[in-house]
């Protein structure tokens, strides 16, 4: 294959390229689904094709084939298209330069979660939802078991030669309440089919659902019967769950650098940051805000060795200590702030043109404890695992929906829950608002899998990292809803 | 792309090889796409894929097994794959209802013309001619694309389906140097029907319009919602609201109401698979025969979609709406709202003081048992005060019960517009009194 690639990637030199990549992907997936203690879902599937990316006289072509028999008609394809693209061509696309690699890279893992049968991972969620019902009266209950390997080849004409092995495993257990008027849901590890590692079928077993699924199903109950939320102005603490989501759409995709320069405007939109502020001190946060970027952390859903540009995957201070320091990176967008690629650009599949995507946007832990940051609120709420997401096509006013309140009186939690909380905020005074975040004890990574960007709509697998959070002063509910 | 005998031809070949009761799918795709931006292309790509999934039954157990690698050895590993799969999957809620009759339905119309019109260098030129109306303080942004698919089925009793889809999207954000901006776009699947060169002007004139937008504050508005934002909230309320199994574990905002009025007499909502205002789908993912449906009838619930498993559950009849996803049941993706008899410059005349808005950005779902949407506005805001539109507004996030919403319903347009979502719907422009905005996008 090696020797195919090569010779497509000399034809295309010959034909005038100033720059060509193939990707070759073999993507294996397996998604098991019960639900109510039968299987609702089995399902496995394979996708294996080509993509081959070129820029030629400064235009930019893209063609891909399930059929490799066809890649050098692919690769002709992709010429014509650039060809088209020249039509309509303001600026030359430039790389930033790159070190040209031959590797390979694996994902570590202990156990191959393919070679495990599926009948012990039903087994496993049937007993997690048994476990849920154990004590609560339930109207549904769910499991999820998601699994990924992602064999990549990457060649370019500068020379690189790259292979991966990419695995993920993922799981979730869901209990749902119901009464006259309602009917609540909460989950476990996170909402939306659990969380997700880039590791083996160990991760499973470290996620322990059974040993959490009785206080799932008896909160499910809770909350269905519980007060709805308050609405006004609280300090709150914020778990690492409904965080993550919070670093996801309020710092992860506002320092994507092709959203600033604009090429994502007509669907996701724009970001409020433009290229100057890297050297302006721009305060995106408080002191307490310390955001990484970091594709090397294991198991991180945003963990890899190498981009779809063939860049290494790194690490990257966003913010540090609440001032704004660099958004994540192409090579064809890194070059227009005068830097090299901090490798972030990747395609969902051999089918999908790479755009920038999240590795894992990490908020740094503090120093607290978590009984010190409940400690310091006199009258506020502990909110977990989101339940709805939005914000602006600038990235500046979200609104999240999260699973349950519990309240905060006099600097202890009451045992009392709330359901249907909301709150919403601006993007950097939310973050101007932080003033305590727990130490490492309490960092959680979480792997959200369905980050979709681009047209044709690609689905990023990205990662954050995150500790319980306090903010001050954040706007609760919405007065205004009938 | 396949046509229906080279898609055939494969299913036979797969079936030839299954042992149990068995569907066979192929989804068939070609898809060319030119996206813009800053008034220049900045991704053009052709991607083609076929993609095979085997669906294997035996009594209660069922097992699924996708691929695109469509050689005899793969399609037979395949099969293997979902048959061995049956030896330890325990039994799945119900025994599969095995399809028999129609033993076929097609649809293979297409518009030879969108190959011609709008191949990889028409729509580069077609761009172009967009883009080089504006002036040079105005860029645009946005895709033009052409997708051609098929789905086609067939299982082990004789059963045959295919259904032919061409789908051309154009959309264009047009921006002033400051920001503001307007937008246009077109879903259809005839050539004829998409004027590019019309939609980049209705969105730089949007644009124009949109300068020097001012802040207003939150609360409850007047709102003027064209088609494009009309749709987002019928597509949220078809999600979370018009499948029979969201009344079934009751998270669905219509739990309980069929027959009841719900919303006002001037609401009708219906689902067409057939109407070619819509893209036509005669037969849904599990091979059933869609049923048109009448869900939302002068205000009163009438009828919901279902998928197989959902209407075993209800002791009735499949409508044909499943999207093979158990989790969702059945889903309207051919939504029609009956029009009504004005035209938008009535809506706006007859306006005091409210809020034009042309579409949502980033809509979802607060609360699904109280139809509670939030989305904030983008592209195209302008504010109304006695009947004329003063100005363009910033944008601002509504959070509103769509219980409350469409029964505050004061004016429907007679015009509609096919509007591309999860599905295409074919929607009038609404006047909407009492709509909450509960915050802005302002940077302090």
């Amino acid at each position: 294959m090696k020797e195919r690639i090569e010779s497509i990637l000399r034809l295309l030199k010959k034909k005038g390229v100033s720059y060509a990549d193939i990707r070759i992907v073999d993507r294996v997936k397996e998604n098991i689904t019960t639900e109510n203690l039968k299987v609702q879902s089995i399902s496995n599937s394979r996708s294996k094709g080509v993509g081959i990316r070129v820029v030629l006289n400064g235009s930019l072509g893209f063609a891909s084939t399930q059929d490799l028999s066809l890649m050098e008609e692919t690769a002709l394809k992709a010429l014509e298209i650039a060809k088209a693209s020249r039509v309509l061509q303001n600026e030359s696309i430039n790389l930033a330069p790159k070190d040209v690699v031959v590797d390979n890279y694996k994902t570590p893992i202990e156990i191959d979660p393919f070679t495990v049968c599926k009948s012990e991972k039903i087994k496993l969620l049937i007993n997690a939802e048994k476990t849920m019902r154990e004590e609560a009266t339930l109207v549904k209950t769910n499991g999820t078991m998601d699994f990924q390997k992602e064999e990549k080849i990457f060649a370019d004409t500068d020379g690189s030669y790259i292979t991966q092995l990419l695995y993920e495993s993922g799981a979730g257990i869901e209990a749902s309440a119901k009464n006259e008027h309602d009917v609540q849901k909460r989950s476990y590890p996170n909402s939306f089919r659990g969380n997700h590692a880039t590791a083996g079928y160990e991760y499973i077993s470290s996620l322990d659902l059974i040993g959490n699924a009785k206080r799932v199903g008896k909160e499910a109950e809770m909350i269905v019967n519980a007060e709805e939320c308050p609405s006004g102005y609280y300090d709150i603490v914020i778990d690492s769950s409904q965080l993550a989501l919070q670093i996801h759409e309020s710092i992860g995709h506002p320092i994507e650098l092709d959203r600033v320069f604009g090429t994502e405007v007509s669907l996701a939109g724009k970001s409020f940051l433009n290229e100057s502020m890297i050297n302006e001190n721009f305060k995106y946060g408080s002191e307490h805000v310390t955001v990484i970027a970091d594709a090397t952390i294991p198991k991180g859903l945003g963990s890899y060795g190498y981009d779809d540009d063939g860049v290494k995957g790194q690490k990257t201070t966003i913010i540090d200590k609440g001032i704004f320091k660099n958004f994540i990176t192409s090579r064809d967008t890194a070059v227009k702030i005068n830097q090299a690629s901090n490798g972030t650009n990747r395609a969902d599949g051999w089918q999908k043109l790479p755009i920038i995507r999240m590795s894992n946007i990490n908020l740094m832990p503090g120093d607290k404890e978590f009984d010190e940051l409940i400690g310091g609120i006199k009258d506020g709420l502990y909110l977990c695992t989101n339940k709805s997401w939005s914000i602006d096509d600038l990235r500046i006013n979200f609104q999240f929906a999260c699973e349950v309140a519990y309240e905060i009186k006099n600097g202890k939690l009451t045992g009392k829950l709330y359901k249907n909380p909301i709150y919403t905020g601006i993007t950097p005074e939310f973050w101007g608002s932080c003033d305590g975040v727990c130490n490492e004890k309490y960092w959680t990574l979480f792997g959200i899998p369905n980050c979709g960007k681009g047209e044709p709509m690609q689905h990023g697998h990205v990662g954050h990292g995150s500790s319980p959070t306090r903010f001050r002063n954040v706007k609760v509910g919405v007065k205004d809803v009938k | 792309m396949l046509n229906k005998k080279s898609a055939y031809e494969i299913i036979d070949k797969a079936l030839s090889y299954c042992n149990y009761y068995t569907m066979v799918t192929l989804k068939s795709k070609d898809e060319g796409i030119t996206r813009f931006a800053n008034s220049e292309i900045h991704q053009n790509v052709y991607n083609e894929d076929n993609l095979l999934t085997i669906s294997v039954y035996d009594g209660k157990k069922e097992s699924k097994v996708t691929t695109n690698l469509l050689d005899e050895d793969n399609i037979k590993a395949a099969i293997k794959d979902a048959e061995e799969n049956l030896k330890f999957i325990p039994d799945g809620e119900m025994e599969i209802i095995e399809l028999t009759e129609p033993t076929e339905i097609t649809y293979e119309e297409y518009d030879e013309e969108l190959d011609k019109k709008f191949d990889t260098i028409s729509r580069s030129n077609l761009v172009k001619e967009g883009i080089d109306l504006l002036d040079k303080d105005y860029t645009a942004a946005g895709a033009l694309s052409l997708i051609k698919s098929a789905l086609a089925m067939g299982n082990t009793r004789g059963v045959k389906r295919y259904n032919r889809t061409d789908r051309l999207d154009f959309n264009t954000v047009v921006m002033y140097k400051d920001g503001s901006s307007g937008y246009a776009g077109y879903t259809t699947n005839k050539a004829h029907e998409l004027d590019v060169v019309k939609e980049f002007k209705t969105a730089y004139e949007k644009a124009k319009m949109s300068v020097n937008a001012i802040s207003i504050e939150p609360g409850s508005y007047t709102v003027i919602l064209e088609p494009e934002a009309v749709n987002s909230l019928l597509s949220y309320m078809g999600y979370v609201g018009f499948s029979a199994k969201s009344t079934q574990i009751g998270t669905g905002f219509l739990t309980g109401k069929i027959g009841k009025k719900v919303f006002g007499d001037n609401i009708t909502i219906k689902d067409d698979a057939y109407s070619e205002n819509t893209l036509p789908f005669y037969f849904d993912f599990e091979g059933y025969q869609k049923k048109p449906l009448n869900i939302i009838e002068k205000g009163v619930v009438k009828e919901l979609a279902y998928d197989v498993k959902s209407a075993v559950k209800d002791n009735t009849e499949t409508t044909g709406h499943s999207v093979d996803s158990p989790k969702i049941g059945g889903l309207a993706l051919n939504l029609i709202m009956d029009g009504g008899d004005k035209c938008i410059e009535d809506l706006i005349k007859s306006t005091k003081k409210g809020i034009l808005v042309t579409r949502f950005h980033y809509m979802n779902i607060v609360n699904p048992r109280q139809a509670l949407l939030t989305a904030l506005t983008r592209d195209g805001t302008f504010l109304i005060e006695d009947g004329e539109i003063k100005c363009g507004v910033k944008n601002m996030r509504f959070t509103e019960s769509m219980l409350n919403a469409f029964n505050n319903v004061v004016g429907i347009t007679k015009e509609r517009r096919k509007v591309g979502k999860f599905g295409v719907s074919y929607v009038p422009a609404l006047k909407i009194e009492d709509f909450h905005f509960t915050g802005k996008t302002e940077l302090n």
